[in-house]
């Protein structure tokens, strides 16, 4: 330190001790929709920029609220054909795909005992409104086995109100495990690709043990495989608080 | 490639092509190179001067511009000539206009004659006997040759093709960026030419773009991005059917 005229230096006291809230700051809103993250590849990140610029502009017109597969949606798009230019739709999301302003998100419902599932693209200008009716996760990314189980469980009320829910609450994980109807099926959800956890299988012990002759158990330790997003997903999600809040 | 959506909400594919440095490199008059219009040489896409000797460079020093990757000529009226050295920017092309896309294809290698000319092979079963994939046969006995030009395996790919008639559809000013409908050949990040279409439904399509070029020291001051008419713009509302 520097020495002051030979009188013993100024008593410095402590630094007082800073309070980091880390449960507070942790419920930030830490989602960041799927189709921002880039795929890996060769293409130039130029073009993700202006993409997410586009984006960005969209969202600011309509609200993408934040959801998940699983979650209970109502998506109102324009239609000339209807009777009041406009349809309304509630299901369930059973898969979100696609990845720059090409996402898409498909719902699912049982209407008059007729599955129907309505492929949407997140930023087409026809959609007017997005409302999230029941946001809740599900224990698999992809539910397109909701088409072999009973309707009971892809069936929605099209008058169904919002679930209300607190800001704070962490996002709830349903963890019901889903009956089939009798095989076949129209993919071998028992098989090891698929890795769903969330059906209840009905089938004998020698037919699951059959399944895992197609494991392949190498695929987790492929490093080649692996793509890291953390510091890719830190950067975009500075941008786009900045882009939005302006 | 990116999708793109009309006033009445109809999805389009689109390419973004980059004009990364491109300068004006030489210009041939019609008798030096004869031909039926002059020429202008037009280099891409800066590159390291140092994998070539110096004698190579000559076009570059004249013009005063570094190394380019690739060099193109451009047959060019007389009233449209630009000095050499002009930089060239995607301001050039407006939105509504139509153009040619040209590029090298992607390379696919030695092919067999399904992939490389469509034909339909041989049944898989049903007694075919080593003969799934084969061309069958080659010619008729009358001929008694093989007729020049016939359709067989070889090198797939890797040559010079061009997609006529493609709609700009718009210009990002700030990145030089030119939205083309549709596809274009060539692998992602590939040198690609893009000239005015010759179609001859499109030769009245061109109303007033800046002629010769556009030149950034002008007085002209473009917004950032240019749109086409019937583009849906992210910034207005949603499209409603009234």
């Amino acid at each position: 330190r520097v020495s002051s005229d030979g009188k013993p230096p100024k008593f410095q006291p402590p630094p007082k001790p800073v309070i980091i809230d880390r449960k507070t700051q942790k419920e930030e809103s830490r989602f960041l929709s799927p189709e921002f993250i880039p795929p890996r590849g060769r293409t130039d990140p130029l073009k993700y920029y202006i993409e997410r610029k586009d984006m960005i502009q969209r969202r600011k017109v309509l609200n993408i609220p934040e959801f998940y597969v699983g979650s209970v949606l109502a998506v109102t798009t324009a239609n000339p054909h209807a009777s009041d230019k406009s349809n309304r739709f509630v299901g369930i999301c059973i898969q979100r795909g696609g990845k720059g302003l090409g996402a898409t998100f498909v719902l699912r419902n049982v209407i008059e005992d007729q599955g129907v599932e309505i492929c949407y693209e997140l930023y087409s200008p026809r959609i007017q409104a997005i409302e999230v009716l029941k946001l809740e996760k599900r224990l698999d990314e992809n539910l397109m086995y909701l088409r072999d189980a009973l309707p009971e469980y892809s069936t929605f009320d099209v008058n169904m109100k919002p679930v209300p829910r607190m800001d704070h609450e962490e996002i709830p994980v349903n963890k019901v495990q889903v009956r089939m109807k009798p095989k076949p099926w129209s993919k071998r959800w028992e098989r090891p690709k698929y890795n769903i956890k969330g059906i209840k299988f009905e089938l004998p012990e020698h037919k699951m043990q059959a399944a895992q002759k197609w494991s392949q158990p190498w695929l987790e330790f492929d490093m080649l495989r692996e793509y890291d997003t953390s510091k890719i997903e830190e950067k975009i999600r500075k941008e786009l608080s900045e882009e939005l809040e302006k | 490639m990116m999708p793109i959506w009309t006033k009445s909400g109809e999805k389009r594919a689109v390419t973004l092509l980059k004009v990364q440095d491109c300068h004006v490199l030489r210009y041939v008059s019609k008798e030096e190179s004869g031909g039926k219009t002059a020429k202008l040489l037009v280099g891409g896409k800066n590159v390291s001067p140092f994998s070539k000797p110096e004698s190579a460079y000559e076009i570059f020093k004249e013009a005063g511009v570094p190394r380019k990757q690739k060099v193109t000529t451009f047959n060019v009226t007389d009233d449209a000539i630009i000095k050499p050295g002009t930089p060239l920017y995607a301001a050039h092309f407006r939105p509504g206009q139509f153009v040619d896309v040209t590029a090298k294809t992607i390379g696919k290698g030695f092919q067999g004659v399904m992939k490389r000319w469509g034909f339909k092979g041989q049944p898989a079963s049903h007694g075919q006997t080593k003969t799934h994939r084969r061309p069958g046969a080659i010619s008729t006995n009358s001929a008694a040759k093989v007729y020049r030009g016939k359709k067989m395996p070889g090198k797939m790919g890797d040559i010079y093709r061009t997609s006529f008639g493609l709609k700009v559809w718009r210009i990002n000013t700030k990145h030089d960026i030119i939205y083309v409908n549709g596809s274009v050949p060539g692998h992602t990040n590939c040198l690609v030419k893009v000239r005015d279409s010759k179609l001859p439904t499109y030769k009245d399509c061109n109303k007033n773009p800046p002629f010769p070029t556009f030149f950034a020291d002008g007085d002209e001051e473009l917004p950032e991005d240019l749109f086409d008419e019937e583009i849906f713009q992210f910034t207005d509302p949603s499209v409603t059917f009234a």
